[in-house]
């Protein structure tokens, strides 16, 4: 019957009764996860990505425990590889043949847990390896144009003859249409479908359209790919078939813009951008105070930078004590009600009003003092200070893994995409070099004698 | 098709007035026909592909076709945030059944309108009730019904609906439901199969977890971007843009972090829901937060700070990892440039070097730029995009285009949403 919940056991009975967030801590359990099972056990992935966007399809299904191996152009690897932020952070070696180079930054947290494999597929002669892993395997990610995988006997239309069951999967910039052939990049899609026009100053502050510090739609699009891998492992569970998933980057972009698309359909009103303010409510934007916290501090993102604070005051009650705070009681009087503070010109008066009350003191000043009013405000944090946060240490979210070939390495990514009580996700390496796999997959996976592939390794072909 | 007309554009403000019905197919560009799109793939002499392609993924196809997530029940509550109801809307796209619950007020969310503009909204047809679009937007195929679950009988109801759903999504205060007799833990003593998923903003435990005022206003998404420095990292550095013109940190136009934990919430509960049917049948507690899901994908940000203690700056349009990848100012508008391999960059190269052969000398011939990484140091970025900004501020934004698509480069002009649709 629902609603009759009785404890089956004392331990149960102590569960039940503790409070909620010692219940959740102990149910998540940050730093066992390796103890419990994996979601996605059995499941081998392919995947023939570089860059973002679609190796973080694969390396999601990665983390929920799937097996994924990640096929790259030998020697070179993907060009991800060789991307680091200002050319500044590699972990090395990038391959055998290549010990002076290393592997950047650039290539983290989309790779985790995967198997490296090189292989140079479009050679006639590895096709037939290549269809080999495709009977074993559940499904693949690919990149390349439309029809380079068509031409190369390697598409959907080839595969589903050999392995029925087969989950293929494009991830491209524009899919289907007119601009199917046009290249695509995380900043393209954030320019060509209406992000970034939103994101940034208005040109009456004096502001430009701005790109997110982060590759944020080959993420977003890369994480929807895996949703769609997902879907479709359900379908297959019932229908014993695999499928073709097509997946647009550039429309992902178009999705994360709320009601600017409704908008523009319905009422020819384009969307434009609104800074750090919000056009739905008021007061609920970042505001500039005058002093730094750390005014001594070596490094100038701390030095000048550490001076902003989220406020949030949108309901009335929230409102009139902000005001209180700030000693501004004509303020108040004039917004009042909720709709005129959101009107445009109200909002202008009111951050102006609220910065030029912080103009004389430091950020966490601000902050506490409007968090000791019972006002909702936060500092703006950097990395530094996310590091070192107390609340994402915790909750294992932030921490610093062992990596078995690199040593210690801060992790982000993996546990922060979420936590599952019984098969969390979990991060077991960083990445491996170039075709680090390479005897473990031709050799014990697929059965082919070590001399063939010295014979291809030293061709180059693998 | 509107008339082609000669119209000089030296600026944004100048393409505002042509934006009319006349000019621009409104409200939206009809989508091209199977015949326009056939001479595109017969460019690459991949028509038969494009046929085949034509054939089975057009999207006027789908409602033809079964849906993966038929037979799943998913039961979703929450108020304010976009987390949630994305999720729901992705399983229900899908074809789950997905019933969305309210308290008998409704979501504040449906009240919310940009500036206030109640014209915006949309009416009922047959109460007249007004609501906003951005609430309607995140609804996609999901049953709308009210349950109070502050009372005893709505706790009642809530149960009964649970024992037969495949999923709960909580979009609600730590604890909430807990405290109400229906979270997670009691509802997996009735129904063990349930797979619980909360998506909260900064997490529903923990030392920052989500907060309330004192008058009971909830924290919302750019808390999320601002509290593991999305915001930080975004936006001018001072010397491109002054403090307070665009020289500041920058949070993303819309909630962005809500989406984000919305599609990694859909997938932790698909994934869940296979462990269940494959090999266990239990169901599980999940819990996903906006800050955190965009912190995973803050590319190598934090990680780069355990490297060498170095704290990421705004780097405006630019890329630090990539050269060229960046959009920069052209004469009206904004166009973005990307290709780092040494084959797109010379091609980049040799399409501005066509109008602007300076280029080549400048850019082409320092040796300091012929090595892929080195490019990506900072002077570097700062010479490379100086030289062709150069370029860009003659042309617009369809000229600059045009010009790189003939050498086949991905690159593309910032559209604004009436160009996007």
């Amino acid at each position: 019957m629902a609603g009759e919940i009785r404890p089956k056991s004392k331990e149960e009975l102590e569960e039940m009764k503790a409070p909620y967030e010692e219940y959740c801590r102990k149910a998540f359990d940050p730093g066992n996860e390796c103890s419990k099972p994996v979601s996605l056990n059995g499941i081998r992935w392919l995947s023939c990505t570089m860059y973002i966007f679609t190796p973080h399809s694969a390396g999601n299904l990665a983390e929920l425990g799937a097996e994924v191996i990640k096929i790259e152009i030998p020697r070179m690897g993907d060009a991800m590889r060789h991307t680091s932020p200002f050319n500044e952070a590699y972990l090395y070696p990038l391959h055998d043949t290549r010990p002076m180079t290393g592997t950047g930054f650039g290539f983290m947290n989309a790779n985790f847990n995967k198997y490296y494999l090189s292989m140079d597929y479009h050679i006639p002669e590895m096709r037939d390896v290549f269809y080999n892993l495709v009977r074993q395997s559940d499904g693949l990610t690919e990149l390349y144009r439309p029809g380079t995988f068509d031409r190369w006997k390697m598409s959907y239309r080839t595969l589903q003859e050999i392995n029925p069951r087969f989950i293929y999967v494009w991830g491209g910039g524009f899919g289907y249409g007119p601009k199917v052939f046009g290249g695509s990049y995380d900043i393209l899609a954030q320019a060509h479908a209406g992000f970034a026009s939103i994101t940034g100053m208005h040109d009456f502050m004096g502001g430009h359209c701005t790109k997110s510090s982060n590759w944020v739609m080959d993420w977003g699009s890369g994480t929807l790919i895996a949703y769609g891998v997902l879907a479709a492992l359900h379908w297959r569970r019932k229908t014993g078939l695999g499928t073709m998933i097509e997946f647009s980057q550039v429309q992902t972009s178009t999705r994360f813009t709320e009601y600017a698309v409704p908008l523009y359909g319905r009422f020819g009103i384009v969307r434009q951008r609104w800074g750090n303010w919000d056009t739905q409510l008021c007061v609920h934007g970042m505001i500039l105070c005058g002093k730094s916290d750390f005014p001594d501090a070596e490094n100038p993102q701390d030095k000048h930078d550490a001076r902003y604070v989220m406020v949030s005051a949108f309901q009335d009650a929230d409102f009139k004590e902000l005001c209180s705070v700030i000693r501004s009681k004509e303020l108040y009087e004039k917004y009042r009600v909720c709709k005129d503070r959101v009107e445009a010109m109200a909002q202008v008066d009111i951050y102006t009003a609220l910065e030029k009350w912080a103009a004389d003191k430091s950020r966490s000043a601000v902050a506490k003092v409007l968090t000791d009013a019972g006002i909702l405000a936060s500092p703006v944090m950097n990395d530094r200070e996310v590091y070192e946060s107390e609340h994402y240490r915790q909750r294992g979210t932030v921490r610093w893994l062992d990596d078995p070939l690199f040593g210690d390495v801060l992790l982000q990514a993996g546990y922060s995409a979420g936590m599952l009580s019984k098969t969390p996700r979990r991060v077991n390496w960083i990445w491996r070099p170039v075709g680090a796999d390479n005897l473990t997959i031709y050799r014990d996976l697929l059965g082919y004698p070590t001399s063939k592939i010295e014979e291809w390794y030293a061709k180059a072909w693998i | 098709m509107p008339e082609k007309r000669d119209v000089e554009i030296n600026s944004r403000q100048d393409t505002l007035k042509l934006i009319t019905p006349e000019i621009r197919p409104w409200p939206v560009s009809p989508p091209p026909s199977p015949e326009e799109v056939k001479k595109v793939y017969g460019k690459r002499k991949a028509e038969e592909f494009g046929q085949w392609l034509e054939d089975n993924m057009r999207l006027e196809y789908s409602f033809r076709k079964a849906e993966s997530l038929q037979g799943f029940k998913v039961l979703d509550i929450g108020l304010w945030r976009l987390g949630h109801k994305f999720a729901a809307s992705l399983l229900g796209q899908a074809g789950a059944e997905v019933i969305a619950i309210e308290p008998p007020t409704g979501d504040p969310l449906r009240q919310l309108t940009p500036f206030g503009r109640e014209e915006y909204m949309l009416a009922d047809k047959e109460t007249g009730e007004k609501c906003g679009l951005g609430f309607i937007n995140e609804m996609r195929n999901q049953h709308s019904i009210t349950l109070d679950v502050e009372t005893e009988e709505g706790q009642e109801l809530f149960k009964k609906l649970a024992v037969h759903a495949d999923v709960v999504l909580d979009g609600m205060l730590p604890g909430y439901m807990d405290e109400r007799g229906v979270g997670y833990r009691q509802l997996s003593q009735i129904n063990p199969r349930l797979v619980y998923c909360s998506v909260a903003l900064r997490g529903t435990w923990g030392p920052m977890k989500d907060r309330v005022s004192k008058f009971g206003q909830w924290e919302l998404d750019p808390f999320a971007q601002a509290t593991n420095s999305y915001a930080h990292n975004t936006g001018f550095p001072q010397d491109q843009l002054p403090r307070g013109k665009g020289g500041d940190p920058t949070r993303a136009g819309s909630w962005v972090a809500d989406y984000i934990a919305g599609e990694q919430a859909a997938v932790n509960i698909l994934a869940a829901l296979y462990w269940r049917d494959e090999f266990s049948g239990e169901g599980q507690l999940i819990e996903v937060s906006s800050a955190e899901a965009l912190m995973d994908i803050l590319d190598f940000d934090i990680s780069w700070y355990g490297f060498n203690a170095s704290i990421k700056a705004r780097t405006g349009g630019w890329d630090p990892n990539l050269n060229q990848y960046e959009w920069n100012p052209c004469r009206d508008g904004y166009m973005m440039i990307g290709g780092q391999s040494d084959r797109l960059w010379y091609r980049i190269g040799m399409c501005i070097e066509r109008d602007f052969p300076q280029f080549g000398r400048l850019i082409h011939e320092d040796p300091f730029l012929k090595e892929v990484g080195a490019r990506n140091a900072l002077h570097a970025l700062i010479k490379t995009y100086s030289v062709t900004t150069r370029w860009l501020r003659e042309i617009n934004r369809v000229e600059a285009e045009e010009k790189l698509m003939d050498y086949e480069i991905a690159a593309g002009p910032i559209l604004f949403i009436d160009e996007t649709c």
